[in-house]
């Protein structure tokens, strides 16, 4: 063997990331979600396209309904891909092994954090052709892409953050799977309130301040509304706001990441 | 001591109400293959996991190879870990196991490359080295194991338990690599493992933990010694001479058992006092004229102090 004088990697987050897709992408299990991913959207797609219950959707709000899944499932997947990021090499035992290696705990956090994000990238990606098949006819495709992508991207920034906290956080993979779940239900309450409850201004600072609520909302005013960006952007403080908080939680939590994952003495 | 060796000074830890490691203090010189002992519980992975820097102690300080303990990842990066049931990524090859540790340690990625297929023809995991690691041995695993916690060419290497849930043939396999680390490499070896035979083989120095606290430390004999285990001595005479040796031996104070047979004498050696028991029984035989044919010598083994020592905690 040659002998090679080491020193701690400068860029130890790029390492395990690119691992880290490896393992997601050609391990199969990204692939495996997004063949899920898009049955579903072909589903919605094929039914808000041709069913005559469902139909009577005007155009606007097909591609927004669309729209509005692929982004809420895609950043679901985001979640579903952290949540067992360090749970899970917890759990598997694989974990020592990383810990004794030179890097620090937030490069493997933003490791796996990034390589998360590519599943909503490829999530994005599939739900390009659907969006164009059913916007292209009212002439939206681009504003429905456009407001897709920036919503998108900050509900998976802020549901990777949420999932690499709580998995940090959890001792198994189970109790990491189920908080987040049950942490993201909770989110996506407000967005299935009846709306009387959403009038006034009660109503609307409790959409205003659930990041998924003000998401969806946002493509609403863009979509189907036809608001431009800078109207509707009010809506997007919710989401810019947490997303921020739970990327910034996430580095912080990792300190977390131990055996045990308690926080160290 | 040395820089490239270990020093620890008070490390205490406790898990709740429970402590694992109490005030260890520990020095090894570079170079030595220091044999960590102790029953389950004893503490053992835990001053492992302090040492590596997995774990934060309660109390205490420490060196490795030179480093202070307040410099935790260029401690990790001179050191080479095999840990207790270590998982591996069962769809990961062994190769690109080894090329992605390689390069968290700091290798380019030819280096990584180069260094994955030494390490993996040093532990002879070549044929397999495109395999996932899901179909992998036990005995596989802990060699690419012991492979990965040699990728950044360390100067100390801690190996918990390496020969766990080895066959007699993989734990031989396992002991050999240990000795070509220690000796062709040059590293200081923290070897934890039950294998007390193995362990008076290839330790040139043993510390025996029981309940957080060292009870013993030293080379192999020392320790027998210290541990003042009961020792026996088997004598063999002629068969006509066992009546005079008996009369001999009795007239030294030298305990004979009761159920000797003709020609075989089995002495009860006192604790502690070995040695001058052996002058004493072997000189009241010269002395008598009585031919010695054999002489054996047990209950010395680490494995006697080694119960004596955690029986007795």
């Amino acid at each position: 063997m040659t002998a090679v004088a080491l020193s701690p990697p400068r860029r130890a987050w790029l390492s395990v990331a690119r691992q880290e897709l490896r393992d997601l992408w050609l391990g199969g299990r990204a692939l495996g979600l997004l063949l899920a991913y898009s049955l579903l959207l072909s589903a919605m797609t094929y039914l808000t396209a041709t069913n005559s219950l469902l139909n009577f959707l005007e155009q606007r709000e097909s591609v927004n309904l669309t729209l509005q899944i692929g982004v809420a499932v895609g950043a679901l997947l985001v979640l579903l891909t952290t949540a067992d990021a360090i749970s899970g090499e917890r759990e598997r035992g694989t974990l020592e092994s990383l810990l004794l290696a030179p890097v620090q705990r937030v490069d493997l956090v933003a490791g796996k954090g990034l390589a998360a994000l590519s599943v909503w990238a490829a999530a994005f990606a599939v739900a390009i052709p659907y969006v164009w098949f059913l916007a292209h006819g009212v002439g939206i495709v681009g504003v429905a892409l456009a407001g897709g992508f920036i919503v998108g991207s900050l509900l998976a920034l802020f549901l990777a953050g949420l999932g690499l906290l709580i998995s940090s956080l959890s001792g198994s993979n189970r109790i990491s799977l189920s908080v987040s779940v049950f942490v993201l239900l909770a989110l996506f309450a407000p967005t299935q309130l009846p709306a009387g409850a959403q009038q006034g201004w009660v109503g609307d600072l409790f959409i205003r301040i659930d990041p998924f609520s003000s998401s969806l909302h946002y493509l609403g005013k863009v979509v189907v509304d036809g608001h431009g960006a800078d109207q509707a952007a009010s809506w997007l403080l919710s989401p810019v706001i947490a997303a921020s908080a739970a990327v910034l939680l996430a580095l912080g939590a990792s300190r977390f990441v131990t055996l045990r994952g308690e926080a160290p003495s | 001591m040395s820089a490239s060796g270990i020093e620890a000074h008070g490390l205490a830890k406790a898990y709740g109400e429970v402590r694992a490691l109490e005030a260890l203090d520990l020095a090894v010189a570079p170079g030595v293959v220091l044999g960590f002992l102790g029953p389950n519980g004893a503490g053992k992975t835990t001053a492992i996991r302090m040492l590596t820097t997995v774990l934060k102690p309660d109390a205490g300080t420490f060196t490795v190879a030179g480093i202070p303990h307040t410099k935790p990842v260029e401690i990790r990066q001179r050191v080479g870990v095999l840990p207790e049931s270590a998982g591996y990524p069962e769809r990961q090859s062994s190769e690109e196991f080894l090329r992605y540790h390689a390069r968290l340690f700091g290798h380019t990625r030819e280096s990584a490359r180069e260094t994955a297929r030494s390490l993996l023809a040093e532990t002879g995991l070549t044929e397999r080295a495109r395999s996932p690691i899901g179909g992998y041995s036990r005995g596989m695993r802990q060699r690419l194991g012991i492979a990965r916690a040699l990728v950044n060419e360390p100067s100390v290497v801690f190996l918990d338990e390496p020969t766990l849930g080895l066959d007699p043939s993989g734990q031989r396999q396992m002991l050999g690599l240990i000795r070509q680390i220690a000796e062709a490499r040059g590293a200081t070896v923290v070897l934890s493992t039950h294998l007390l035979a193995e362990v008076e083989e290839v330790c040139g120095r043993v510390v025996i933990l029981n309940r957080g606290r060292i009870v013993a430390d030293g080379t192999v004999a020392d320790i027998g010694r210290r541990a003042g285990a009961p020792r026996h001595g088997r004598l063999q005479v002629p068969a006509e001479a066992t009546a005079r040796a008996l009369e001999a031996l009795r007239e030294r104070g030298v305990q004979v058992a009761e159920d000797w047979r003709s020609g075989q004498l089995d002495l009860a050696l006192r604790p502690g006092n070995t040695d001058e028991n052996v002058r004493a029984a072997l000189g009241a035989l010269l002395d008598a004229h009585i031919p010695i044919l054999g002489f054996e010598l047990d209950g010395g083994r680490l494995s006697h102090a080694f119960l004596a020592m955690t029986e007795r905690g």
